[in-house]
Parts: C-alpha cells; sequence; structure tokens
C-alpha cells in the first residue's frame, strides 16, 4: 500500500473545521517540541545557525503587574468619559487602544522576526536569539 | 553582521556546502507528492530516504544559510501536519541537518528503527489537536471590578493617587488579576480536559505562552473522529459567551506526544 503526502495547502480541511495555524503558533509548536535530533545522532549533525524566537512567556513579573493595571485605568477612564457623554466614539476609541497594548506577545515574537529576517542579510546570519518578556522575578 | 561575502554561485556548489534538513520519519511505504514544498527559497523539493521499514522526509539545503525565517518555520510545519492528515509520522523539532543522506539513511534511521517504527505503528490513524482559548481582557476585567472588592479599591486608589505614589497599588492589583487569570485558566483548562475525555487518547495541557491564554492544550485522537472535537470544541466556546475565544487547531503531527525514553534527556 503506498499512500501519498499531500502539502498541507488550502484544500485541506473541511470549511468551519479547524482553523489554520498562525506563525505565532507554529513557533509556540516545532521550536520547543517534537524529536530532538541531538538524542538520536552524534556524529553526522551538522551545527547549522538558526535565527529563532525564544517565545516562552514568563507570566509573573512586576512588568505584567503594571500592564494588567494600566489595562484596568484605561477600563476606568473608558467607562467614565463614557457617562460624561461621549460614549460611542470614545468606547471605540480605547477599545481599539487597550486591544494594541494586549496584544500578543507571540504576535509580537513574530513581527521581531520578521523584522530581523527582513534586514537583508541573505548569507550569514549571526545566531540571534530574540528574548521577548523574558523577565526573570 | 556580516558585510560582504559573496559565495553566490549556486550552481557548482561543491558537496561540503549542501546538507540534508530533516523533518520527520514516516513508514517506508509513503511516497511525497512532487508539489510538496520544503524549506528555503525557493522551497527546496522533499525527497525520502529510505531504511527498512521506515523513512525519512528530507531536504538537500544549502549548508551556509542561517535557518529559521517565517516562510521556514511555515514550510516545516505545513509539510509535517499535512503528512499527518494522512499518515503517522514522527516530526523532528525545527532546524534538525544533517551532513548527508547516507549518514540520516545509517544514523538516524538504522540505528533507531525498530524504535521508531513502533513509534509509528502507534500513531496509526491519529493526530493531535490543539486546543487554544484566549481571555477577552476587557470583559475579564470589567467582571473582575464588580465582582472583586480588593481589586475595585486597588484601582480607585490607583486613580486617586500621582502616578509615583501608586506603584504599590497597582503592582498589587496587577498580581491579583494574574492570580485571578491563573485560577480561572486552571478552571478552564479542567473543563477543556474533561470534556475532551472521550475523544482524545492523550492530552498533554500545554505551558501558557500569552498572558491572556485561558487554554492550550495538546491532544492525540482518531482523525476520523474530527468532527466530534469540532463539536466539543464549538459547544465550549459558545458557553463561554464572549468570555473567551476558543480555535481548534489540526489535524497537526504529533509534536507533543513523540518523547522517546532517549530523547527525553
Amino acid at each position: 500500500m503506498t499512500t501519498a503526502i499531500q502539502p498541507a495547502g488550502g484544500a485541506s480541511g473541511p470549511p468551519g473545521g479547524p482553523s489554520s495555524s498562525s506563525l505565532a503558533d507554529v513557533i509556540d509548536t516545532i521550536l520547543d517540541k517534537g524529536l530532538v535530533i541531538d538524542a538520536y545522532v552524534r556524529l553526522s549533525l551538522v551545527g547549522i545557525e538558526l535565527v529563532t524566537i525564544d517565545a516562552r512567556v514568563v507570566i509573573a513579573s512586576v512588568d505584567t503587574y503594571l500592564r494588567f493595571a494600566e489595562a484596568v485605568n484605561r477600563l476606568d477612564i473608558a467607562n467614565e468619559d463614557s457617562k460624561a457623554g461621549l460614549p460611542d466614539l470614545v468606547d471605540d476609541v480605547t477599545s481599539g487602544a487597550a486591544k494594541s497594548k494586549t496584544q500578543g506577545v507571540l504576535d509580537a515574537a513574530g513581527e521581531k522576526l520578521s523584522d530581523l529576517l527582513n534586514q537583508k542579510q541573505p548569507q550569514r546570519q549571526k545566531a540571534t536569539r530574540v528574548r521577548s518578556q523574558r523577565e526573570d522575578r | 553582521m556580516t558585510t560582504s561575502q559573496e559565495t553566490k554561485d549556486g550552481a557548482d556548489r561543491p558537496q561540503a556546502d549542501s546538507a540534508v534538513y530533516v523533518y520527520g520519519i514516516v513508514p517506508g511505504d509513503v511516497e511525497v507528492e512532487e508539489s510538496a514544498q520544503g524549506i528555503g527559497d525557493p522551497p527546496a523539493p522533499v525527497e525520502t530516504v529510505h531504511e527498512g521499514d521506515i523513512a525519512a522526509l528530507v531536504s538537500v539545503i544549502a549548508a551556509d544559510r542561517a535557518l529559521g525565517t517565517p516562510e521556514d518555520l511555515q514550510a516545516h510545519a505545513k509539510l509535517l501536519d499535512g503528512t499527518a492528515a494522512v499518515v503517522p509520522v514522527l516530526p523532528l523539532r525545527f532546524g534538525a541537518v544533517m551532513t548527508d543522506e547516507d549518514s540520516v539513511a545509517e544514523e538516524l534511521l538504522r540505528e533507531h528503527h525498530d524504535e521508531f517504527a513502533q513509534a509509528l505503528k502507534a500513531l496509526e490513524g491519529q493526530a493531535e489537536y490543539v486546543v487554544k482559548g484566549r481571555y477577552d481582557a476587557e470583559a475579564f476585567l470589567t467582571r473582575l471590578l464588580s465582582e472583586n472588592k480588593q481589586a475595585r479599591q486597588l484601582s480607585d486608589d490607583i486613580r486617586n493617587k500621582p502616578e509615583d505614589a501608586s506603584r504599590n497599588s497597582r503592582i498589587a492589583l496587577g498580581e491579583l488579576i494574574a492570580n485571578a487569570i491563573e485560577s480561572m485558566r486552571n478552571a478552564d483548562t479542567k473543563t477543556v480536559i474533561d470534556d475532551l475525555d472521550g475523544i482524545a487518547s492523550q492530552v498533554n495541557p500545554r505551558e501558557p505562552t500569552h498572558e491572556w491564554d485561558a487554554v492550550h492544550v495538546a491532544l492525540l485522537a482518531k482523525v476520523e473522529r474530527q468532527a466530534e472535537l469540532e463539536e466539543v470544541v464549538g459547544r465550549l466556546s459558545e458557553n463561554a459567551g464572549g468570555r473567551m475565544k476558543l480555535r481548534l487547531l489540526g489535524p497537526l503531527a504529533a509534536y507533543d506526544f513523540v518523547v522517546t525514553a532517549r530523547a527525553q534527556g
């Protein structure tokens, strides 16, 4: 029996089915999960340079706390302003702002990665580990 | 960092300048479609290296190029996830490179042949799925402030003081929020795992990777039961109202379930 491998294109999966993986989803998965080749191979390993991102987040840090508090503050301001009069407009503006502030660290990491890679140095990149949001307590 | 080092004669590159990128390991009867695309720019063709009953999915790549562009990452994931939808595959972590195809056959496949063959057999008919949930920050905070007196007091205190005088209160409020997220995350994760119990053969909760992460769970399930999975996740998402958004990713290669005794180190 022979089975063919399909490249996972847009055709896979029924409409309304699972969502496809974003770059952030992919980073979550393939950089620190899966079989580690070093565990199997010693002699013929090629140490190729990797330009990747350490995307782990340390949840509890002072910086995170301050950001949460700031989000509450924005919420309060939004509520007060809406009481004061301009409900719709202000609501829109603040929720937009809140959204951009609380955007994913991973999304940010993805962007960082793109930035890095867009600097045109196609030949030899220095192995660059970008640490995003990595505060030690 | 490098200024210029022109070695761009790709055509007559000597052998040592190429290396073999390994994506994963599949049963030996698998054939790769010609349209399958690997990593690199332009995407390298995907080939198989056979040994006994198993094979490796590989691409020949230039040895002097750093890996890790978004396209590289996506290509690695797409190839393996596309494979996982139809045949069992043992995914390697991104960035596995060996010297040449012979060493892939001998050192990787022959040395560990039985171990890999067994793992592939165990994966037959199954694939990985990931359930990801994210809290709506505004909804979460609004609810917390209305239900939690201490949060309300801290928030008032912060508003009535100049910024540098309120630092301690801001930290205390932030910590309270972080703890509230964590305990809600634990509860929601438990609910999701309980509800998936009948469908998943294995479950592996992942660490959160975002501060508003509500649920991050990998599971192994029969591909033929995907519709049931979608139904469960759809229902959970509906039950949550606007509180959190759930997504189901998959079928994916079983990245979270291929830990072998030796790889675990």
